[in-house]
């Protein structure tokens, strides 16, 4: 699909081509978050309760995260803006851009909170010398790089569907057993911002798939199993790599296929793997909805629900007693 | 000495034989899994059974210290201070086996894994080291009424009878430190005052941390506290207010915890019209500068009448410098009232005042209620002409339902007192509505839960703030609180906030309070004693007692009539509170302030209730806490049947919920916490219509506002029964 350079025209909000638009737009901004929000200090505690080895998977993991986030955030998000079908479009990958950014933060807001200058400078450069890691961040780089507008978005989706979530697994464990809750709740604010990137860029894939050509179409379906499972190869290596010690590795390949799944579902395909190997525990599974219907109180964290309102002055009529 | 382990094992046994493939699951995926719908699409709350079960066989049981007899267990608790022997000390051995057969023989059973997860967790006595468990359920029901009765055998069983079946359940300092050698106090709850002075100040920051230390939380009120820019020394400019004060209050709280049990926490409350109040509020931002924002401390508005009089007029309200007030009226500024004085006060020219628009001020609360849940609301004239103790209330705590007058202390140079004030704490514990009208003697319920609270009051002694425990040995004050209304209701398949609804909670609080009345009234002739300046009370003119003597009360649907007359529950005529009022007129009442209806967190799970008095958030709750992680919360008694009844709050609605506290305000002394929901399309206008609302109703305070917002269609969690609305 090509586009040829147009005048420059300022956003109108008062017109929506597409409705998806606003409606992701309204939420993202509803969903405005900063990590200082979340009392991060309160897991110090629990923190300390890990072993060593699970402190250290930990910092890997989210690590591993800070570099996806970094990725998408500076590249990613920022790739898709030349492809944009409407003005608003380009407003939403800017919000989707920074928040990519607030998360690559938000993860050292918790490094400095739990670890020491000198386990943090350990866990960045675990992530420069992990092989998979690296592979993983020259994969995606090397599709957004490219030039097929459709494929990037694939990438993307791909990206914020299903790669995150070897790491996310972690969190969502340790709150599941009632460990580092507060982390959780900063990983389940990421997550529910990562859900809604997902699915709106899955969604403006769809809508160039649909304009395309039977082979154009066929191309990208088989383009996409392909990277996914290219991407799933060097995942599964990876996640033996981080998870093997605890044991974890198998619960976390299920999630994946879950996860792989549900891009799949973003972009408008058929799931791959197997329901049977899509099984995910449910405490994890539970953990992850990203609704806010969480309860907490003060003497509890934050809890990861929490939106902006929007502003309404009252009148003389609700006033009229 | 029953044996539960066994039996768990056995009704454990049936089950997991033929769901082979449940027994690969852990707890925690069990439990998760009612959060889920089934591969029929049905609710799966028997995996929670399962859960519950699979918990004890897989964990408590297996960490549980084992003893051969009552008295092994007993001694070795004792010699390894683990229980308190004065305690123990004041019965015969017999008379504790017996207590001990008697609760054993109750067949407690958790519902919920929720409510056996939160007890071992977080209430059972383990041993030092933290691994094993040295307490089930039960031990732990005894070990509360052998403490609470003081001695008394009978009181001992009544207590006993009323916990265990689930009837009256303590608060959690209470039901958790009872008998313990090593504990926290029994009191859950502390409000201090703060003057305008530096003496106090400190001494409040001191207090602080003494009583979050010993467990509980604590409000304090800053309306006293010259703003910001206010002459020190008659020097101009020099004071920095009122936020300085919560950032080292916040701090404080969070470095005192109760042996590591739960962080401190802590509530500061302002007048709407102190000079400091946008600043107050802007703390909550969630852009605020670090220097200034205020993460985990509660903040409350004390809202007086004429804020929402200028409000509806859309004119400007002036604040008034404490500083100044103080000087004029020779009293700090927490203890006069501003709708009285407002136009006094615009026109003293020695005041110095600022303002701004009314509904600018309550637009903002709105805003911020919505970011953070914040500020808790106390509607200053509504609870001041419903009090019926002489003095004034200016202030509320933590939960927002304890509502007391308070005296100021002051210090001498050296910072030792010079008069010692009045402060605030309250022990609280809660009857489960739906268990409580099943009893066998509603009256008898109610007497033994305000004899328990009265025995905490009486043991209570907080040495180390003065203020409280003066105020304690003074007033008596409890709370008795109220569960499960919601629980009972969809039990009884009538919808929250209908007719029937409404006419049952009002039945409800005024049957209620004529127990409590009537039993305070009791101890007060046993003992030959009242609350401390009862004759300035309205219970000693009378004149409390005349919306029961002059008007009747009676249910208005036959169906409410029926349940009260199914319960076998006897609704008190005119005449009874005639005898009453003669009676307390003569003899007093021992406890200053009796009803409180707290939110009831941990312990409704333990009870197996709804929260409190509002309507469930979900009918599969997920539920964090620092300790737990998540878990998932079914609604008690939910089934196909009640599904229906089972409307969550937010579908329910502010207005419904103003109209069933409303109902049951007018009968508590005391607060109510009070949670408002909304949807995310509510907008701030909404919350405002809430408030107005609540306020014309006769609402005293407003603890939370929630907001829900539903996941974005396609990006739900597949199957999850919380996601679907």
């Amino acid at each position: 699909m090509e586009k040829t350079k147009l005048i420059s025209r300022p956003v109108n909000w008062n017109k929506i081509e597409d409705s998806v638009d606003l409606d992701v737009w309204n939420r993202l901004t509803q969903n405005f978050w900063l990590p200082e929000k979340v009392p991060l200090s309160n897991d110090v505690q629990s923190w300390g309760t890990l072993r060593p080895h699970e402190q250290k998977l930990t910092m890997h993991v989210f690590t591993g995260l800070t570099m996806l986030d970094t990725i998408q955030g500076t590249v990613g998000a920022m790739s898709l803006m030349p492809d944009a079908r409407t003005q608003h479009e380009e407003a939403v990958i800017t919000n989707i851009a920074f928040m990519e950014s607030v998360h690559a933060k938000s993860y050292s807001s918790v490094f400095s909170t739990l670890c020491s200058t000198t386990e943090i400078e350990e866990a960045f450069r675990w992530s420069e010398d992990n092989p998979y890691l690296q592979k993983k961040a020259e994969i995606v780089l090397g599709y957004y790089n490219g030039d097929d507008p459709l494929k990037r978005k694939v990438a993307s989706t791909l990206l914020e569907s299903f790669l995150f979530y070897s790491g996310f697994y972690l969190p969502m464990y340790w709150s599941s057993r009632a460990k580092l809750t507060n982390t959780a709740d900063l990983i389940r604010l990421i997550i529910r911002d990562e859900a809604i990137h997902g699915y709106y860029i899955g969604y403006k894939f769809q809508l160039g798939y649909n304009e395309a050509s039977k082979e154009r179409q066929e191309e990208l379906r088989s383009y996409t199993y392909d990277l996914l499972l290219e991407l799933y190869e060097n995942e599964v290596k990876y996640t033996a790599d981080l998870y093997d010690e605890i044991g974890l590795t198998h619960d976390v390949k299920q999630f994946l296929h879950y996860n792989g799944n549900k891009a799949l579902m973003n972009l408008g395909f058929d799931p791959l793997f197997p329901k049977d190997d899509a099984e995910v525990s449910p405490a994890i599974l539970s953990a992850l909805s990203p609704a806010s219907d969480e309860n907490h109180d003060f003497f509890s964290g934050s809890g990861s629900s929490y939106v902006i309102g929007k502003h309404e002055a009252t009148t003389d009529d609700d006033w009229d007693f | 000495m029953a044996n539960s382990v066994v039996e768990v094992a056995d009704d454990n046994g049936n089950v997991v034989s033929t769901k082979g493939v449940e027994s690969a699951l852990s707890y925690q995926d069990l439990n998760a899994m009612i959060n889920l719908w089934g591969n029929d699409q049905k609710l799966q709350l028997e995996k929670d059974k399962l859960a519950v079960r699979k918990y004890f066989l897989e964990h408590v049981n297996q960490n549980t210290v084992f003893f051969h007899s009552l008295k092994e267990r007993l001694d070795y608790l004792v010699e390894n201070e683990y229980y308190e022997k004065e305690i123990l000390d004041k019965y015969s051995f017999e008379f504790i086996t017996k207590l001990n057969d008697l609760a054993y023989s109750k067949k407690f059973r958790f519902e919920a894994f929720m409510g056996a997860f939160k007890f071992y967790t977080g209430y059972a006595l383990k041993t030092f080291d933290g691994e094993r468990y040295l307490e089930r359920f039960e031990d732990r029901v005894v070990m509360v009424a052998l403490t609470l009765a003081e001695g008394v055998e009978e009181t001992a069983i009544s207590l006993v009878e009323e916990i265990i079946s689930g009837r009256f359940q303590p608060a959690t300092p209470t039901f958790l430190n009872c008998g313990k050698k090593q504990r926290g106090e029994f009191v859950s709850c502390f409000l201090l005052r703060i003057e305008d002075n530096m003496e106090s100040i400190s001494r409040g920051i001191n207090s602080a941390l003494q009583l979050s230390k010993r467990g509980g939380g604590v409000a304090l009120s800053l309306s006293n506290i010259r703003e910001y820019g206010a002459p020190i020394k008659k020097i101009e400019g020099q004071s920095s207010g009122i936020i300085p004060v919560m950032k080292l209050l916040e701090d404080s709280f969070s470095y005192a915890n109760q042996l590591g049990a739960r962080q401190g926490a802590g509530a500061v409350y302002l007048n709407a019209h102190h000079p400091d109040i946008m600043r107050f509020l802007d703390t909550k931002r969630e852009n605020a500068d670090e220097k200034i924002r205020i993460k985990t401390l509660s903040i409350g508005v004390v809202l007086p009448d004429i804020t929402m009089m200028l409000a509806k007029d859309n004119e400007d309200m002036y604040l008034f410098s404490p500083y100044d007030v103080e000087k004029v009226y020779g009293v700090p500024f927490g203890d006069i009232s501003v709708t009285e004085k407002y136009y006094e006060m615009v026109d003293e020219p020695r005041i110095r005042k600022s303002k701004i628009k009314a509904r600018d001020l309550l637009q903002k609360i709105a805003e911020l209620q919505f970011e953070s849940g914040y500020p808790y609301v106390m509607y200053e004239d509504t609870v001041n002409n419903a009090n019926p103790i002489q003095g004034r209330i200016n202030m509320s705590n933590l939960c927002s339902e304890i509502l007391q007058v308070n005296t100021p202390t002051t210090y001498n140079a050296d910072l030792s007192y010079d008069q010692i004030g009045k402060d605030i704490s309250c022990n609280l514990g809660s009857l489960n509505i739906a268990k409580a009208m099943d009893g066998p003697d509603f009256g008898k319920t109610i007497e033994a839960s305000i004899r328990a609270l009265t025995a905490v009051s009486d043991q209570s002694n907080i040495e180390s703030v003065r203020s409280i425990s003066d105020g304690n040995h003074k007033s008596h004050a409890i709370g008795l609180g109220q569960m499960n209304l919601h629980g009972y209701l969809a039990r009884e398949q009538i919808h929250y906030g209908s007719d029937e609804g409404l006419d049952f909670t009002n039945m409800y609080f005024y049957t209620v309070n004529y127990h409590a009345i009537s039993a305070s009234n009791k101890i007060a002739k046993e003992r030959k004693q009242t609350f401390d300046n009862f004759e300035n009370s309205k219970y000693a003119t009378g004149e409390y007692f005349d919306k029961y003597t002059e008007q009747t009360w009676a249910p208005a649907t036959p169906k409410v009539k029926e349940l009260f007359k199914k319960a076998g529950v006897a609704i008190p005529t005119q005449e009874d509170w005639a005898e009453l009022k003669k009676s307390v007129m003569k003899h007093g009442i021992y406890n200053q302030n009796l009803q409180a209806v707290p939110p009831t967190g941990s312990i409704s799970y333990i009870n197996n209730s709804t929260s409190s008095i509002h309507p469930i958030a979900s009918r599969i709750e997920v539920r964090k806490e620092g300790k737990l992680g998540r878990v998932y919360y079914p609604a008690p008694y939910l089934s196909e049947e009640t599904w229906e009844y089972y409307e969550d709050a937010y579908e329910i609605g502010p207005d419904k919920i103003i109209d069933t506290y409303a109902a049951a305000t007018q009968h508590v002394d005391q607060g109510l916490s009070l949670t408002l929901f909304f949807k995310d399309t509510a907008t701030t206008r909404d919350v405002n219509r809430a408030q107005i609302n609540a306020w014309r109703k006769g609402i005293k305070t407003i603890y939370y506002i929630r907001i829900r917002q539903a996941a974005l269609e396609g990006t739900e969690v597949e199957n999850c029964v919380s996601c679907m609305l």
